[in-house]
């Protein structure tokens, strides 16, 4: 049992040194070539960015995703029929419409709302009614990737849920544990290790997906690289370094995915 | 020569101002929300080496603002949602060197127009067939990038006689996907201002040449919510502009002294 483990651990991750090496090439190239430097400069700007609206963005769909995850798992019908509609639409339209869809419709919405929700306040001159402006495009882009990336966090969530033996909890039940002390020792662990890789894979993707901001012209890497390039006419030049930016980014959160997923792997063997 | 025209245009507009002054509109110092993308160089561009927006429109909205008393306070967004992002009024004008037509009038009002596009006929260096509209018309073979809902789709869509769904016309998201597909022998003629002409001929050397005369037809105009009581003011301090020769000294600080630097 212990032979193709140990095997594995010394295998030489080709794949790994090729990524390090062609970044190690692009960083050089960077710190060398005058024209890289001033391109990677423009650009940098736009990564707090990127970092900003993927980390809220994927904050909130997790906390979004949990809740639909226990709509869909709770004993009310009309919850989990609700739950279930919203995950249904919502996975079936590209991140692309719901962005404008959000940036168009839903965010006025939500401002005419958030105003008639604090309408007294405002009638006694107590806050300031929101304008549209107030919500940023930035904002509503958060708004946009949260609601798009929720659907499939809920599914992860379920999936990982459901795939924990109805025996643990029913043991559980039988030993005299509560439901939450069941959930949160019983099922929640074990669910975790199911749950954690394809989540690890929403993260890197929702890193790339963050570039779709640029639609409405939040000024991310890619947004940069756009009106970088179509200031100095260096298109192929701009687009290598906006890569190269989104790859530091994506290859380095699936290296600790990975490594997370190994850690869970060898404290779910013993 | 140059330094002395663009002292003289300066000298103009500064002993233009104080008279003109007088005659319009005073918004008294009241903030104006203007928004343009910063990815259509010279109009709105991001200067390379600050990263700060600067180009034509800016220097004009700039300039507009001093002459009512207006701050300008400038915003980005991309040109896909600019037009949707003013009708809602989240921003009071938008610019982004936008042709005037009926479809975009019945969304946003527009300004009096400020420039008259000119578009050259960018094609491969060793290209000898297109030499003007109409070789490129007579052969279905040849192909036309452009951007959807830009001047150059809509000049594209005239050369080849009015059929805007017509297949030779090629869809890209930016000029420099048009001119990378152009590069690479995707489409065959690419329409832009002179001065992207230049620069993209510039930064890809012996691939590009333009070919024939411009083609001068569309009119940009700055875009406002429908009923906006900045239409007036705007439009007077345009043509104040014009009659003082301040477009006219944009134009060549743009079109031609910075360009000329690239």
């Amino acid at each position: 049992m212990n032979q193709p483990k140990r095997r594995r651990r010394t295998e030489i991750p080709w794949w790994l040194l090729a990524t390090v090496l062609l970044g190690l090439l692009i960083s050089w190239s960077i710190v060398a070539d005058q024209g890289y430097r001033e391109i990677f400069l423009a650009l940098s700007g736009g990564i707090l960015t990127t970092l900003w609206v993927t980390l809220v963005a994927f904050g909130l769909a997790l906390a979004l995703g949990l809740v639909v995850v226990m709509a869909r798992r709770s004993r009310l019908r009309l919850l989990r029929e609700l739950a279930t509609f919203y995950v249904e639409i919502v996975r079936g339209i590209p991140v692309l419409v719901v962005l404008f869809y959000v940036a168009f419709v839903g965010a006025p919405w939500l401002v005419d709302a958030v105003n008639f929700v604090i309408g007294p306040l405002i009638g006694r001159g107590w806050v300031p009614s929101l304008s549209i402006r107030t919500l940023d495009f930035t904002g509503r882009a958060i708004l946009a990737l949260m609601i798009c990336y929720s659907s499939f966090i809920a599914e992860i969530f379920r999936a990982g849920l459901e795939a924990v033996p109805v025996g643990q909890a029913e043991a559980a039940k039988s030993l005299g544990l509560p439901r939450w002390i069941t959930f949160r020792k019983v099922v929640a662990p074990q669910a975790l290790r199911t749950i954690l890789p394809p989540l690890g894979n929403d993260f890197v993707s929702m890193v790339k997906d963050s570039a779709l901001v640029s639609a409405l012209g939040v000024q991310d890497i890619t947004q940069l690289g756009k009106v970088y390039s179509s200031g100095t006419f260096k298109f192929f030049e701009t687009y290598n370094v906006v890569a190269f930016l989104y790859l530091v980014m994506t290859v380095s959160l699936s290296l600790i995915v990975r490594y997370v997923e190994h850690r869970l792997s060898r404290s779910g063997a013993r | 020569m140059k330094a002395m025209l663009s002292l003289i245009a300066a000298a103009l507009v500064a002993v233009a101002l104080p008279s003109m002054a007088a005659d319009l509109p005073d918004l008294k110092g009241r903030t104006i929300v203007a928004v343009t993308e910063n990815a259509y160089t010279p109009l709105n561009f991001a200067d390379p080496k600050t990263g700060q927006g600067i180009g034509w429109e800016y220097d004009a909205m700039n300039e507009i603002g001093k002459r009512l008393d207006a701050k300008i306070d400038w915003k980005q967004s991309s040109w896909d949602v600019m037009i949707q992002a003013v009708h809602d009024g989240q921003y009071d004008v938008g610019m982004d060197g936008i042709t005037i037509n009926d479809e975009r009038k019945a969304q946003v009002d527009f300004s009096d127009p400020y420039m008259t596009s000119q578009e050259y006929m960018l094609v491969r260096a060793d290209n000898t067939e297109i030499k003007d509209p109409a070789s490129f018309k007579a052969d279905p073979k040849l192909l036309i990038g452009a951007q959807a809902g830009t001047t150059n789709f809509y000049t594209a869509v005239d050369i080849l006689g009015g059929d805007d769904k017509n297949p030779r016309i090629k869809l890209f998201d930016t000029f420099g996907a048009s001119v990378q597909a152009l590069k690479t022998g995707d489409v065959d003629l690419v329409l832009m201002d002179g001065a992207s002409a230049n620069g993209y001929m510039g930064a890809n050397p012996g691939a590009f040449k333009i070919v024939g005369q411009p083609i001068g037809s569309d009119q940009f105009g700055f875009i406002l919510k429908k009923g906006s009581d900045l239409l007036a003011p705007i439009n007077a301090a345009i043509a104040s502009m014009k009659a003082d020769g301040t477009l006219d000294a944009l134009n060549k600080k743009w079109f031609f002294d910075y360009m000329s630097k690239l």
